[in-house]
């Protein structure tokens, strides 16, 4: 049984990274590099930090979509930071959608704003829901009592 | 091999980036390390003034570019016209030409992106000669 967990969890890492998905990057594998033994649980407390944080930052900018029409500079100053957020964990392709969002701001185009943060809300859910199975299965594999990568 | 005790202040206004970067210098071969943070520039300067004023001066400053309050640039030109020397590392996603040369101009050493990672630290502690 947690055999076949692990086998699953390596599947669902396969399926956001080695597989040309794009949802993570390197800058994830340089994050487990930094989990050791006195910090068991460091990958899963810094993506945990990062859908906090990033919550916070697409709340912030909904918000100034909607009481700051055209600031562009305010959007794109709050849309900076979750790009920033997003680097910091790899999330590549939410990043990516943040960088399109930055785009529009630079072009003064408002329906682009708009359709790239709804590109941006649309990632931000799907690579939540994958990272939280991803974690659940290493939990439930029990591997050493900490949710880490299995090894490749 | 562990290298020297390094008294490092790390400047940036989101937690997990401070996070990130702990656990890279930690990893970076500074187990002992100090680590002082300040989340913004304001906070940063003061920290400065007080190390300096206790006469344990931090031997490394990683200053972020936008944060609120006060931001890096100011930050950065704050510190120096104190008349502290200490290597003042620039952070930021943003790597333009224009960027990296502002954070220069107020006094900066050098400039790299982010996220920090154990090997961006091993580079910037050997060019300061902090391993």
């Amino acid at each position: 049984m947690k055999k076949s967990l692990f086998d699953q969890a390596s599947i669902l890492f396969s399926g956001l990274f080695f597989l040309s998905t794009g949802y993570l990057d390197e800058q994830f594998c340089q994050v487990e590099d930094l989990q050791d033994e006195a910090s068991p649980n460091f990958v899963e407390e810094v993506v945990t930090l990062f859908f906090k944080d990033s919550g916070r930052l697409m709340s912030n900018i909904e918000q100034a979509l909607e009481k700051y029409p055209r600031d562009f500079n305010r959007w794109d100053a709050y849309m900076q930071q979750l790009k920033g957020s997003c680097s910091s964990i790899g999330a590549s392709r939410m990043k990516n959608e943040c960088m399109s969002f930055r785009d529009s701001c630079g072009q003064g185009n408002v329906e682009g704003c708009m359709r790239s943060f709804q590109k941006v809300k649309r990632e931000h859910a799907v690579l939540r829901q994958k990272l939280e199975s991803y974690f659940q299965l290493l939990r439930q594999a029990g591997s050493a009592g900490a949710a880490t990568r299995p090894v490749m | 091999m562990a290298r020297k005790m390094i008294r490092v202040l790390l400047v940036d206004d989101e937690e997990i980036n401070r996070v990130v970067a702990r656990a890279a210098l930690k990893a970076a071969g500074g187990g002992g390390d100090v680590l002082d943070e300040a989340e913004n520039g304001a906070v940063a300067v003061q920290r400065v003034r007080d190390a300096v004023a206790a006469a344990a001066p931090y031997d490394l400053v990683l200053m972020d570019k936008q944060m609120p309050v006060m931001d890096g640039h100011e930050a950065t030109r704050r510190i120096r016209d104190m008349g502290v020397t200490t290597p003042i590392v620039a952070v930021s996603s943003d790597g333009l030409p224009a960027d990296v040369e502002a954070f220069i101009t107020a006094g900066a050493d050098d400039f790299t992106s982010k996220p920090l990672s154990k090997e961006k630290l091993g580079i910037i502690l050997a060019k300061f000669r902090l391993t």
